[in-house]
């Protein structure tokens, strides 16, 4: 099958398989990926994780759950399926039970009315404009107390991730728990009023984590400072076989004799994706390489579709620019195209913590990155990565690492390990161990 | 605690007769003149039982945006904030062996753009410090002399605050002891490098002298007065930690070599 034009393919061509669609007018063979989600791999044990962070660091997590060991701890957010908190509780909880320590996880239940008030809560906590009624707060509120009577708190430690679930505190003075808010939104902005609302609740815990310093609000409890992190084994970070790389490049037309230079992104105008369009042109202009920007799929999303055809045309069939919309069960495809590039690139206008760059970080890619979010805590300019602050920052990046391969082969050396020592799964663990110690005094 | 020069002194009478016998001997970076075989494998009285300490971060109140707030923060702030932006720096960027020598330094550099500050701060070696509250002096100091000297560098604004944290350590016990040289050069090997940072570096303001574990242990309990003290003038900041354990086992395999 030839892929000829730049038309977004709307129907998969053949069944079981998605048409990952590159947009270049060169002519390619059309990329083909299951249409359906495969099968999720056994989650990794924690004995796994040797090979990667070394006996002496899995001794030192087996001891710091000595102290924990036996006690009980309930994990509650909003979500069993999708969305980055319910992939990290996924891997946290089967890790802390094989460190016996017995955690199990539960989700709220509520309806549509007080999922639509807590989706404005999160728009406004971001800074968004928003009118908090008093019909907001009693829908909140009545789901709140359902939640609390369907549910019982008799663990040594209750963790509530993120603000949906914050009411539960509640419950607190029937139980003698710890209670720990695990903020995972950026609480710099928040609109006034929904955050007045809140922080009552907020202070009512033993202590809030939050996942920047620049994330977090003045608060009357200590606040731990607990950074995201990837799984190094899950299917996205995982070591590749070379061959499958290479069969992944070449199903997506990727030439790997020539430098590639990779932003994954969902098709978003703060990921900036026309600003990387921008950039690649300036700097092809003197250094040669392939741009591949693959996003997350903008079928079920009209304004991601809408950024999709801005790329393109920005794009202007221009054959060493390769854009791919791919489903979101691309996890090995994605790995594959980091592994094979170059340099990676995370251009955002905003971004949250950023973890497509702590991926890029982890894979030992140079990686050239917009100083907003929680990125300049993975990229330390000239030390792990590249910080840019515009269009033409971000090209010159591009074409200084291309023509100094020592330099970016450290700098993605360093970004390794600054991801080894401080975003990953099993850092994550430790830190829980060390707040649950610290929380009983042990 | 034993007297170590009294038996260093006596071993180096031992040691003597072992040259007549034709064995190699040390070249003297033990004070003691001991043959190398019974250098390695002399039992300390007290074993080395290696160790790590685990931190957990805690965002404090205190934030700068520009050097009068950093100079009230610096006053104002836990001593566990200090600790954290000095000591704990060279661990959580291990991997580095250029321009990180503590976050203030790195933020006066790159965040307010205050070059001569952040090369003052850089230019702070935590070993020289025994308690954090001389560090802390010193820090102030500096800040205070730099906005005197420079008094337009007040109204520099950073691009991103200075957010103060602090850390909360346990100690933790690794599965490794010592009893002689041979022993401890192998555990130096395998410890992980949080482990060397909480001997080689942290261990000043847990002794509050200006030395280390490792000094310590191998003076008192080996007599190797002299490769003590040359693990002492290791450069911490231009190399990485990996570097320094790779540094303290070449000096002590050169002293019994």
């Amino acid at each position: 099958m030839e892929e000829t034009g730049r038309s977004i393919p709307a129907q998969p061509e053949s069944p079981g398989h998605f048409q990952a669609k590159p947009a270049q007018v060169r002519e390619r063979r059309k990329p083909s990926i299951s249409e359906t989600p495969p099968l999720a791999p056994p989650p990794p044990q924690l004995a796994d994780y040797e090979s990667i962070i070394g006996k002496s660091q899995l001794d030192e997590l087996r001891f710091l759950a000595g102290a924990v060991r036996g006690k009980t701890v309930k994990m509650v957010n909003s979500t069993a399926l999708g969305g980055g908190v319910a992939e990290m509780l996924n891997r946290l909880v089967p890790l802390l039970g094989e460190l016996e320590v017995k955690a199990g996880w539960e989700v709220i239940t509520g309806g549509n009315d007080f999922f639509e008030v807590t989706k404005g809560f999160h728009n406004a906590l971001h800074g968004g404009e928003y009118t908090l009624t008093q019909q907001a707060r009693d829908v909140f509120m009545l789901h709140t107390e359902q939640n609390r009577q369907r549910m019982s708190f008799e663990e040594d430690f209750v963790v509530i991730h993120d603000p949906q679930p914050a009411g539960l505190i509640a419950s607190k003075p029937d139980h003698s728990a710890r209670w720990v808010w695990r903020c995972h939104i950026d609480l710099s902005n928040p609109n006034a009023e929904v955050w007045r609302f809140l922080q009552p609740m907020v202070e009512r815990y033993d202590s809030a984590v939050f996942s920047s310093p620049a994330f977090a609000r003045q608060l009357a409890i200590p606040q731990a400072l607990f950074y995201p992190c990837i799984d190094p084994l899950s299917e996205k970070n995982k070591e590749l076989d070379e061959s499958y790389i290479q069969e992944v490049c070449d199903n997506f037309g990727v030439d790997r004799s020539r430098p590639i230079v990779t932003q994954i992104s969902r098709f978003d105008r703060l990921k900036d994706p026309v600003g990387v369009i921008q950039a690649c042109k300036m700097a092809q202009k003197y250094v040669d390489f392939q741009l591949v920007l693959a996003g997350g799929s903008a079928a079920d999303d009209p304004e991601g579709a809408v950024v999709l055809r801005e790329v393109m045309e920005a794009a202007d069939e221009d054959p060493d620019i390769i854009i791919l919309d791919l489903p979101p069960w691309s996890a090995l495809e994605i790995n594959a195209l980091q592994r094979a590039s170059t340099i990676i690139v995370q251009k955002s206008l905003k971004e949250g913590f950023g973890l497509t760059v702590t991926e890029g970080l982890w894979k030992g890619k140079p990686t050239i990155a917009s100083a907003v979010g929680g990125i300049p805590a993975q990229v330390i300019d000239k030390l792990t990565g590249g910080l840019v602050h515009s269009v033409e920052g971000c090209a010159y990046q591009i074409r200084y690492l291309l023509t100094h391969p020592d330099f970016a082969l450290q700098l993605g050396r360093n970004g390794r390990e600054h991801v080894k020592e401080n975003f990953l799964m099993t850092t994550n663990v430790r830190r829980w161990l060390l707040l649950f110690r610290i929380l009983s005094g042990a | 605690m034993k007297n170590a020069v009294s038996e260093a002194n006596a071993l180096g009478c031992a040691s003597h007769d072992s040259r007549q016998n034709g064995q190699k001997m040390s070249d003297g970076l033990g004070d003691a003149m001991i043959p190398t075989t019974d250098l390695m494998t002399r039992s300390a009285s007290t074993p080395f039982e290696f160790k790590a300490a685990a931190h957990l971060l805690f965002i404090e109140r205190e934030q700068a945006s520009n050097l009068p707030g950093l100079l009230d923060a610096l006053r104002s702030c836990p001593e566990d904030s200090i600790f954290q932006h000095t000591f704990r720096t060279l661990e959580e960027h291990h991997f580095i062996k250029e321009g990180f020598s503590n976050d203030f330094a790195h933020w006066a550099y790159s965040d307010l753009s205050v070059v001569g500050l952040g090369e003052r701060l850089a230019s702070l070696d935590v070993r020289e410090f025994t308690s954090l509250s001389s560090l802390r002096s010193r820090l102030i100091q500096i800040v205070e002399d730099f906005i005197d000297q420079n008094p337009k560098a007040r109204e520099n604004r950073a691009e991103s605050p200075f957010y103060f944290c602090s850390s909360k350590a346990v100690v933790l016990p690794v599965q490794l002891r010592a009893n002689n040289l041979a022993d401890f050069i192998e555990g130096l090997k395998q410890v992980s490098v949080h482990s060397i940072h909480y001997h080689f570096i942290e261990a000043r303001l847990r002794r509050k002298l200006e030395t280390n574990d490792f000094s310590l242990w191998l003076q008192i309990e080996l007599g190797l007065s002299r490769a003590a003290s040359l693990l002492n003038h290791i450069d911490i900041y231009t190399s990485t930690l990996e570097g320094v354990r790779r540094k303290i086992v070449q000096i002590l395999q050169n002293a019994t070599a």
